[in-house]
């Protein structure tokens, strides 16, 4: 796109893409926790962690 | 040259919410009593239990109760803004829509129960799913709006977290998580109708039938006084029972002690400056009474296992 050319669809605001920003951060954060818990469960339960009993 | 008219299309709704707000959904003051009950239910259980897995669990629990609680203020965003104390929540405020909070609250209910199962076990995944369930469609959906009793069943909810935990632990059930259960079941009514009391004013307009509101005040101040001294018989039972220690005992009775001292005020005091003072420092001793019985089956198993030699 030419940079004269006039923007269509949504353009978001600062403060739009700020809020975004944050929340795809923490989004980021929380699955980088998932991930972290299932890695230290997995180191803690050895071969057992295939075993679950309802 | 574009056929599409962009003034005749309607934009979507661009969210500016922040994270603080999606927190504020999570009822951290819920939470963080929750976590704590949570936490006595993980120490007094039997057995070694692995760190790791014990952080595991409080963690599920408490998105847990965070899910619960964003499910919550999504089903009662039209009542939360009727109301002082809940109209600045993130919903009433227009940071959030419904249905972005519905959202938030399903993958945290999910992913809370799912990790729990498969990293801990399934009875404690199972019983927080029934915790959320609980709270979302019984109380918060069925109860709230249809009967003044909304806050004794749904006080169960509540009170399953040390249950969940124990579960988490030991992966069954058994006597003490239950006796924790009941102290918590009966220590909510007289705790939200002492709030129910000065905020009677407020659920009237949103058309809760609180017990206040429905049967009015004094009936309220008869039915705090009962339930109080049930909670204090209860709260003690489990140390002539030989469930708790003696120290536990001596506490708890104290602590029942001043919780009907101030029931019995309330009870007393009907009209006025007296009575509003009188029903603020029930809610604000409940919250105490409640910490501080938690805190000392914590103190409990902390100096037994540290040092059993002064006991």
């Amino acid at each position: 796109m030419a940079d004269n050319e006039e923007q269509t669809g949504i353009v978001l605001t600062e403060a739009q893409q700020k809020s975004r920003r944050r929340r795809s951060i923490a989004i980021a954060l929380a699955l980088g926790v998932l991930v972290a818990l299932f890695f230290a469960v997995t180191l803690v339960k050895g071969p057992a962690v295939l075993v679950r009993p309802l | 040259m574009s056929v599409i008219d962009h003034n005749a299309i309607e934009l979507p709704r661009i969210s500016e919410a922040d994270v603080a707000d999606y927190v504020a959904l999570l009822k951290p003051r819920v939470m963080s009593l929750v976590i704590f009950t949570a936490l006595v239910g993980l120490v007094i259980a039997p057995g070694h239990f692995h760190p790791v897995l014990a952080f595991t669990s409080l963690l599920c629990i408490a998105v847990g109760a965070g899910a619960s609680g964003a499910l919550n203020m999504w089903y009662e965003s039209d009542i939360d803004a009727l109301m002082s104390r809940t109209a600045n929540r993130p919903i009433p405020r227009g940071r959030i829509t419904p249905p972005e909070a519905a959202a938030f609250g399903m993958t945290l209910a999910f992913f809370s129960v799912m990790t729990l199962g498969i990293l801990v076990n399934w009875v404690a995944g199972a019983l927080l799913a029934f915790t959320i369930f609980f709270y979302v469609v019984i109380y918060t959906m069925a109860l709230k709006r249809w009967t003044a009793q909304n806050i004794v069943i749904g006080g169960a909810a509540g009170a399953l977290p040390p249950v969940v935990a124990w579960a988490a632990a030991t992966g069954s059930l058994s006597a003490e998580p239950l006796l924790l259960f009941l102290i918590i079941f009966f220590w909510t009514p007289p705790h939200f109708w002492a709030l129910a009391l000065f905020r009677s004013d407020d659920y009237a307009r949103a058309g809760i039938p609180m017990l206040p509101v429905v049967a009015g005040p004094d009936t309220t101040r008869l039915q705090i006084l009962l339930y109080t001294i049930v909670l204090v018989a209860v709260a003690v039972a489990p140390w002539p029972l030989g469930y708790f220690d003696a120290a536990y005992g001596v506490i708890s009775l104290a602590l029942g002690g001043g919780m009907l001292a101030l029931a019995i005020n309330v009870y007393r005091h009907r009209e006025g400056r007296e009575a509003s003072r009188a029903t603020r420092r029930l809610f604000a001793f409940s919250i105490l009474y409640l910490f501080a019985l938690f805190a000392t089956l914590l103190i409990e198993v902390v100096v037994h296992a540290v040092g059993p030699s002064i006991w």
